[in-house]
C-alpha cells in the first residue's frame, strides 16, 4: 500500500499539464503491451508487410533511431576526444538519448525478426566471409549494435551515480568520478563500433543487395555514416530544447547549442554534397547498369517529390546553423533542428518506404504500404517509454548539470 | 561421368506451357506448403512456385486482338553471382544472411535451412526475383492434409522464409539409393524435381548446366535465339560490354532459362524497356 501512496504522490507532483501528458503516454503504453502480446504470439501476419514489402514502419524507426542516436557518440567524440568543452552541459543528455535509441532500436528488431527467440542465432551462427570480415551486413549490425550499446550502459552508469539518494555514498560517489574521469576511452571506443554500424544498419544494409536498381551503390555505407553524424547532433539539440520549453527553464546554455549548431551545419555541408554525387552516380552509372532508367525508379505515391523534400530539408540546417544571423534567433535555430532531424528521416524513408515500392518485374506497378494498428503502437509505444524513461532522469538525476548549477547559485548556496 | 559434381540448371519453355497448375501443385504437395483460408492474399502467401500470368497489355495501350498473354511458372532462379566458378558464387541472398540459415553449395542450388533462419527478411529485400516467401501465419494443416505431408521435407515454423530449393531432398534422397547400389553418378532421369516431373507438355526440361548431353546444357541454351533469363538484359550486350559492367557490380545469373519464340515476351522477361 506503501508504494501505491508513494504512486500517487509521485503523481500528484507534477503540474496539470504534465499529467495529461502522462495519461496519453501511459494508455499509449498499454495498448503497446497489448499489440506486442498478439504480434509476439501470434505472427507478423497481423502487420501489412509481406513478401514484396518486406520491411516496414519498424525498420524505418530502427534506421531513424540508430542515424539519431549516433549524435551522442559524435558529441561525445567532440567533447572527449577534442576537448571541446563548452559542449560538457548538453553531453549527459545525448548518452541518455543514445542509450535509449539504441536500446528501442534491439526492441523494434526483436519485434521485426519472424522469431525473436533465435536472435542469439546472430552470434552463434555469425556470417563471417573470408578473413573474419562479416559479408552479411546485418552480421556486424548484431555484434556493433549490441557491444556499443553495452558502451552506452557504461557511460550511462556515471549518471545514474550521480542520483540524489546514491550519491551520499563515498564509494558510490567515487566509482562515479573515475568512471567520468575515463569516459573518453569509452568515447573512443564508441566512435570506432559506431562508425561501422551506423554504416551497416544504415547504408550497407542496402547497398550489398547488388540485385536491386533502387538500393545498390558501393559508397552507400558511408553516406550513412555522414548523415548519421547531421541528423544526430541536430537531434541532440531539439530534445533538450523541448525539454527547456516544457520546464521554462534555460537548460543547456545558448553556447552549446551555437557549438554543436556550428558542428552539425558542417556536418550537413558534407551530407548534402556526399547525397547529390549519390543522386548524380545512381543516374550515370549504377541504375544504367542493370538497364534501368533512374527517373523510372522514381515514380508512384512515394516518388520524386520525397528525395526533393530530402534536399530542400538539407538546405535548411545549413542555413539556419551557419548564418550567424539565423543561428542566434530561437525560432530560426529551432527551425533547423526540426528540418535537419525530418531531412535524415525522409532520407531513411526514400531508401525504405520508397525502396520497396520499386516494381520488380516490367509487367507490375509501384506498391504501398499502410501500417496497422498493431506496427503504430508498437512504435509508438517505443517511442512513449524512451519519454517517459526522459522524464525520469530529468527529474532525478543531473542530466543537465547546467540547471543544477543556476539553481544552486541562484538560491545563494555555495 | 563418374563423378557426382553436377551444376543444375532448368529450362522452361513457354511456347509449350498451357498454364495448367500442375507444376504449382505438385510443389505445394511435395514441400508441405500450408494451406490457409484465404490464399488469395497473394503477397502474404506461401508458395514456392509462382505462375505469373503475363500479358502485352501491362500499360493498357493495346487494341482488341493484340493482346496476347503467357503464362510464367516462376521459383527460384538459383543465382550464381559473376563468377563462373560454382566454388565462388555469390547469389544476392546468400551473403546477406547473418546466421548463416541459407547457402549455395558447388551443384549451384541455394539451400535454406528453415530452422536456422531467424526471420529477418533480409534475403527477402536482397532477391530480385520475389522467390523467397515468408510464413506471416503459424503454417495450417487440415484434418487429412497432416497425414500427406513429406516426410523428408521439414515443416517450417511460423516467421522462417523458406524458398525453392530444386527439391534437394530429392536429389538426396536418390543419391543414397544410388550409393547404396554402388553407382556414384547420379542424372536428371533419377533426380527430378516435382514441378518437372508434373509437367504434362513436357515444357519444363531439368539437367546438369556443363553435361553435352542433358537436355538443359548452358553452352546450347546460350546460343539458342529463343532463350531468355529473367531481369537479366546484360545477356544481350557484346561480351566487351559484359566485362565492362561485371567491373561496375555483380549479376544474379540464374541457372534458370525462359525459351519463347514470342518477340514481346522476351522482351518483357529480360528487363525493364524504358532504358
Amino acid at each position: 500500500m506503501k508504494f501505491i501512496e508513494f504512486l500517487k504522490d509521485e503523481f500528484n507532483s507534477y503540474s496539470r499539464k504534465s499529467q495529461i501528458a502522462l495519461y496519453v503516454l501511459f494508455a499509449i503504453v498499454a495498448l503497446f503491451g497489448i499489440f506486442a502480446i498478439q504480434v509476439l504470439f501470434w505472427g507478423l501476419g497481423y502487420t501489412d508487410m509481406n513478401n514484396n514489402f518486406a520491411w516496414g514502419v519498424w525498420i524505418i524507426g530502427d534506421l531513424g533511431l540508430v542515424a539519431l542516436g549516433e549524435g551522442a557518440f559524435f558529441t561525445g567524440f567532440f567533447l572527449y576526444i577534442f576537448r571541446v568543452d563548452k559542449l560538457e552541459p548538453i553531453i549527459n543528455s545525448t548518452v541518455l538519448l543514445g542509450w535509449m535509441c539504441y536500446l528501442f532500436t534491439l526492441v523494434l528488431l526483436l519485434f521485426d525478426v519472424g522469431q525473436p527467440l533465435r536472435a542469439w542465432f546472430g552470434f552463434a551462427y555469425p556470417n563471417w566471409g573470408p578473413h573474419l570480415m562479416p559479408i552479411s551486413m546485418l552480421t556486424e549490425v548484431f555484434w556493433c549494435l549490441s557491444l556499443y550499446f553495452c558502451i552506452l550502459c557504461v557511460e550511462l552508469v556515471p549518471i545514474v551515480l550521480k542520483q540524489r539518494l546514491l550519491d551520499r555514498y563515498p564509494v558510490v560517489h567515487a566509482i562515479g568520478h573515475y568512471m567520468h574521469k575515463l569516459m573518453w576511452t569509452m568515447a573512443a571506443a564508441g566512435t570506432f563500433l559506431s562508425f561501422f554500424h551506423q554504416g551497416s544498419l544504415g547504408g550497407g544494409m542496402w547497398g550489398v543487395l547488388y540485385a536491386k536498381a533502387q538500393w545498390f551503390r558501393p559508397h552507400f555505407f558511408f553516406l550513412a555514416v555522414v548523415a548519421a553524424t547531421a541528423g544526430g547532433t541536430s537531434f541532440m539539440m531539439l530534445i533538450p530544447w523541448i525539454a527547456g520549453k516544457i520546464m521554462k527553464k534555460e537548460v543547456v546554455p545558448k553556447e552549446t547549442f551555437y557549438t554543436l549548431a556550428k558542428i552539425s551545419g558542417v556536418m550537413f555541408i558534407f551530407y548534402t554534397s556526399f547525397r547529390i554525387y549519390d543522386i548524380y552516380s545512381m543516374a550515370v552509372k549504377y541504375v544504367p547498369a542493370v538497364d534501368r532508367s533512374f527517373m523510372d525508379l522514381w515514380g508512384g505515391l512515394y516518388g520524386i517529390w520525397m528525395l526533393a523534400l530530402e534536399l530542400i530539408l538539407c538546405f535548411v540546417p545549413i542555413t539556419m546553423y551557419l548564418v550567424k544571423k539565423f543561428r542566434e534567433q530561437e525560432k530560426t535555430l529551432v527551425t533547423g533542428f526540426i528540418a535537419g532531424v525530418s531531412a535524415i528521416l525522409v532520407s531513411k524513408m526514400n531508401v525504405l518506404l520508397h525502396g520497396f515500392s520499386v516494381p520488380n518485374f516490367p509487367w507490375r506497378g509501384f506498391t504501398t504500404y499502410n501500417p496497422t494498428i498493431q506496427e503504430w503502437f508498437v512504435f509508438l509505444g517505443c517511442i512513449a517509454i524512451m519519454t517517459l524513461i526522459y522524464m525520469w532522469f530529468v527529474k532525478y538525476t543531473p542530466l543537465f548539470p547546467h540547471l543544477h548549477h543556476s539553481e544552486h547559485a541562484s538560491e545563494g548556496h555555495e | 561421368m563418374t563423378t557426382m559434381k553436377r551444376l543444375w540448371g532448368m529450362s522452361i519453355d513457354l511456347d509449350k506451357c498451357t498454364g495448367c497448375g500442375a507444376c504449382q501443385i505438385s510443389c505445394m504437395q511435395e514441400n508441405n506448403m500450408p494451406i490457409f483460408e484465404d490464399d488469395s492474399d497473394i503477397p502474404k502467401r506461401v508458395a514456392f512456385m509462382d505462375l505469373m500470368r503475363v500479358t502485352n497489355d501491362y500499360q493498357g495501350d493495346k487494341k482488341y486482338g493484340e493482346v496476347q498473354i503467357a503464362y510464367v511458372p516462376k521459383m527460384c532462379q538459383q543465382c550464381s553471382g559473376n563468377n563462373p566458378d560454382p566454388k565462388k558464387a555469390v547469389p544476392p541472398c546468400v551473403s546477406v544472411c547473418p546466421a548463416v540459415a541459407t547457402d549455395v553449395s558447388d551443384d549451384g542450388v541455394v539451400s535454406q535451412i528453415w530452422s536456422r533462419c531467424i526471420g529477418c527478411r533480409y534475403c527477402q529485400a536482397a532477391c530480385p526475383y520475389e522467390a523467397r516467401v515468408f510464413n506471416w501465419w503459424k503454417p495450417k494443416y487440415e484434418t487429412d492434409f497432416k497425414n500427406s505431408l513429406n516426410p523428408d521435407v521439414s515443416v517450417a515454423s511460423r516467421g522462417t522464409v523458406v524458398k525453392c530449393t530444386f527439391c534437394s531432398h530429392i536429389w538426396k534422397r536418390e543419391r543414397d539409393k544410388m550409393i547404396a547400389q554402388g553407382i556414384t553418378d547420379i542424372n536428371q532421369v533419377q533426380y527430378t524435381p516435382a514441378c518437372v516431373s508434373a509437367c504434362p507438355t513436357g515444357a519444363m526440361k531439368f539437367g546438369d548446366l556443363r553435361d553435352p548431353n542433358s537436355p538443359v546444357y548452358e553452352q546450347k541454351l546460350k546460343n539458342d535465339p529463343r532463350a531468355v533469363r529473367l531481369l537479366h538484359k546484360i545477356d544481350n550486350a557484346d561480351p566487351a560490354e559484359q566485362q565492362r559492367r561485371m567491373k561496375i557490380k555483380n549479376y544474379p545469373n540464374p541457372k534458370v532459362y525462359y525459351l519463347t519464340s514470342k518477340q514481346w515476351l522476351r522482351d518483357i522477361l529480360s528487363g525493364f524497356q524504358n532504358s
